[in-house]
């Protein structure tokens, strides 16, 4: 089996809800394939990161580990940058909380590449983001990162519910940010000072090539929002695009453009197949031929 | 005034919320943050219900915990046509009982399956999908011979009953418990009948 | 493997359901047209690869649930793109259509494109004294889905008084009554067994008797045959 690649290995991926950790003490997860065990220190306080070692018996320490917005983050390798930055996390006035982990069944690089999709939102997510005969997505804008990755912006969907404190109907201002091949986050007018954003990011774990799990990071403008309807709200959303996730064959992103067909709605996935090609993604991907 | 207390991913929550919605009976609903929170075993909910699961119905005041019980008070008490739970003949109710167990059964196996499988639930995942694959099987067999005799429902030949409804959602989520529906083809064309019923309502996972 | 499969009862493709099977691993999407045509399509939308199965009818074309693009009966093509619903799709956006008919109460498929129509006995089969079916004096049977592979099937069924006509037809002898006390399934002049490879190691049981048994007996008829498939399916799946 050949080692994964640099890109991946070498940096930073979430691999638990620090809440969760606390309150179970010990979990057991997978990385890039990799099996570990989380464990809380009782006596100090920290975090043990634990690898399963691939040639002996037992586990190994994993050196590079950190707790940022509410997770542990975990690099198998040696960190060639720091973890994401949301700087809108920062804010004081924001709530930010974690809207739960699951676990679904496909390449984590599906789960990033649905984030961005959003002619699925009418149909999807009928009656919350998006709907019809609201189906039309007009030309947006795509461009790389300097970092790496890709940024969307102009992107504009009519959404009768965008979130759990709209109270009407608006066509909703996205941003769209790549900013790890396996890390995604998106910008929305906030329904009551539709000039600021609302962010909600992806922090996806690759599992293994055909699975992954999804965390999800919310940062909202408070505006009555509450953080359980925030939560509920995310969960209700993910778990429509679950299935639809699950039911995509193959499981892995294939990177040819042959492989699959995409009209001028999906200007920001063929960016983001182009991205991970040229990076030299391969782990959840189908390279191209 | 009916208050539900649920979670919209459960799917005994959710065919408490389908037949209200069917019986087009209004209610309230109070969510539990039952992930990531475990509000369920909190201990004012455990004071609701000591068993610490959902949902749990309050009508007026009145508490009853276990979906498939609250399935047979709704029909019972709000049902005019008292189709959806005849009782007037022992025999047709036992049986309609017999699958309201069938439905725990489903829910011990291909439900658990579906927790372990997205919430990290421990489960013996292999035990959990055997048992789930004999249960459809069975479901399978039957609604393929109920075909046969012209009916179109678990229990029933004109109309559909609480065993369609407690059976329904753990069936149709089974794919995510990594239990795939591809060898029942009777169990297919009847979730098919099942989301035609006038004022079906979905959940997340099912459409 | 370039021929005919059975791959559904007819009766079991209903107007408005599609029905979900696999060939050797390939899933293949089986719906009817309005007009009571068969399709039988990969199961992959071209678009983002989401299984049409779980998509919807909708007139004489087919949904896909994620993007909601629509896919005409009969060529696939795609006929709508909500996101550009203005433009027409290019001639080359459709589903994949496999070659698809209806036979001796079955729908059929092929992987690769065929022109013929399947035959039973099949063409090219060992040289055994069947009666061929003769359409509308057929029962078809229960199909039995099994978790094994075409081999362990096929041997188990080759236990019984049973011929194998070609890797994956088998039939039943005439007044095959071992192990059947049921009236209504003895005296029957033959049994096909049809062999559907799914998986690796996933197999359909089809059965077709060469007879239409009397209504008075049908559902008994049905039943026996269904208990006894059962039994091979157990036998087959304990000794995996």
């Amino acid at each position: 089996m050949s080692a994964v690649e640099s890109i991946l290995w070498d940096d930073w991926h979430v691999v638990a809800e620090l809440a969760r950790l606390r309150r179970d003490g010990r979990i057991a997860t997978t990385l890039l394939g990799q099996a570990l065990i989380l464990q809380l220190d009782s006596s100090e306080g920290g975090i043990e990161v634990l690898r399963k070692r691939s040639t002996a018996d037992g586990y190994e320490s994993v050196g590079a580990s950190a707790e940022r917005y509410g997770f542990l983050w975990v690099c198998l390798g040696t960190p060639r940058r720091p973890i994401v930055e949301f700087a809108e996390c920062a804010e004081p006035e924001r709530l930010t909380a974690s809207a739960g982990s699951v676990r679904v069944a496909v390449s984590g690089l599906r789960a990033v590449e649905n984030f961005l999709d959003l002619s699925h939102l009418a149909f999807v997510h009928e009656g919350y983001l998006g709907e019809q005969p609201h189906t039309e997505i007009q030309a947006y804008a795509v461009e790389p990162l300097a970092d790496g990755g890709i940024i969307a912006t102009g992107c504009r969907v009519y959404q009768p519910k965008a979130s759990p404190v709209a109270a009407a109907g608006f066509d909703v201002d996205y941003i769209y940010a790549v900013l790890r091949p396996y890390v995604v986050v998106l910008y929305k007018a906030n329904p009551v000072e539709p000039q600021r954003k609302d962010m909600i990011a992806l922090l996806v774990q690759p599992v293994t090539e055909e699975t992954c799990i999804a965390h999800m990071l919310t940062c909202y403008l408070p505006h009555d929002a509450e953080p359980g309807a925030i939560r509920r709200f995310q969960q209700f959303i993910f778990g429509q695009d679950r299935p639809i996730l699950e039911n995509q064959l193959p499981k892995r992103l294939p990177l040819s453009p042959r492989a699959e067909i995409s009209v001028r709605a999906d200007k920001s996935s063929a960016a983001y197949r182009r991205y991970l090609a040229t990076a030299g993604v391969r782990y959840g991907a189908i390279a191209e031929t | 005034m009916i208050t539900l207390y649920d979670y919209e991913l459960s799917g005994n929550c959710y065919k408490v919320r389908l037949l209200l919605h069917l019986l087009q009976v209004g209610f309230a609903r109070r969510e539990i943050d039952f992930h990531p929170g475990r509000e369920h075993q909190s201990p004012w909910f455990l004071a609701l219900n000591p068993l610490g699961q959902l949902p749990v119905l309050d009508d007026d005041g009145w508490i009853l915990r276990d979906a498939q019980a609250i399935l047979v008070y709704l029909a019972g008490r709000y049902d005019p046509t008292q189709r959806w739970c005849p009782r007037e003949d022992a025999a047709g109710l036992a049986t309609l009982v017999s699958w309201l167990s069938f439905a725990d059964g489903l829910t011990a196996t291909a439900g658990l399956a579906r927790l372990h499988d997205t919430l990290f639930y421990a489960a013996d995942i292999e035990q959990c999908r055997r048992g789930a694959h004999r249960a459809l099987r069975v479901l399978d067999e039957h609604l393929w011979f109920a075909e046969q005799e012209g009916r179109q429902w678990i229990c029933s030949r004109e109309a559909p009953t609480i065993a369609d409804i407690a059976c329904f959602p753990t069936v149709m989520l089974s794919e995510e418990g990594g239990i795939s529906r591809l060898p029942y083809p009777a169990i297919r064309r009847w979730t098919d009948r099942v989301r035609r019923l006038e004022g079906f309502v979905t959940m997340p996972g099912i459409f | 493997m370039d021929r005919w499969f059975p791959v559904a009862r007819s009766e079991e493709v209903r107007p408005g359901h599609v029905f979900q099977t696999s060939l050797l691993g390939q899933e293949i999407a089986v719906w009817r047209g309005r007009s009571g045509a068969v399709n039988a399509w990969e199961n992959r939308c071209p678009h983002r690869g989401v299984r049409l199965s779980i998509g919807e009818q909708i007139e004489n074309e087919l949904r896909c649930r994620y993007h909601g693009w629509r896919f005409a009966s009969g060529s696939g093509q795609c006929t709508h793109i909500p996101s550009h619903p203005t433009q027409k799709p290019g001639a080359a956006l459709c589903a994949t259509a496999y070659s698809s008919t209806e036979r001796y109460g079955y729908v059929w498929a092929s992987l690769q494109p065929r022109d013929d129509v399947p035959s039973l006995p099949p063409e090219g089969s060992v040289a055994v004294a069947v009666t061929p079916p003769v359409e509308g004096a057929i029962t078809t049977l229960r199909s039995v889905y099994v978790a094994a592979s075409l081999e362990a099937v096929a041997e188990r069924l080759l236990l019984g008084r049973v011929a194998r006509l070609d890797a994956y037809t088998l039939v039943t002898e005439a007044y095959d009554t071992a192990g059947v006390d049921d009236a209504a399934v003895a005296n029957i002049d033959s049994v096909y067994w049809l062999l559907q490879p799914l998986e690796p190691c996933a197999t359909v049981i089809h059965g077709l008797v060469g007879k239409l048994i009397p209504a008075a007996q049908r559902l008994a008829g049905l039943r026996a045959y269904n208990a006894r498939l059962i039994g091979v399916r157990d036998a087959v799946e304990l000794a995996r």
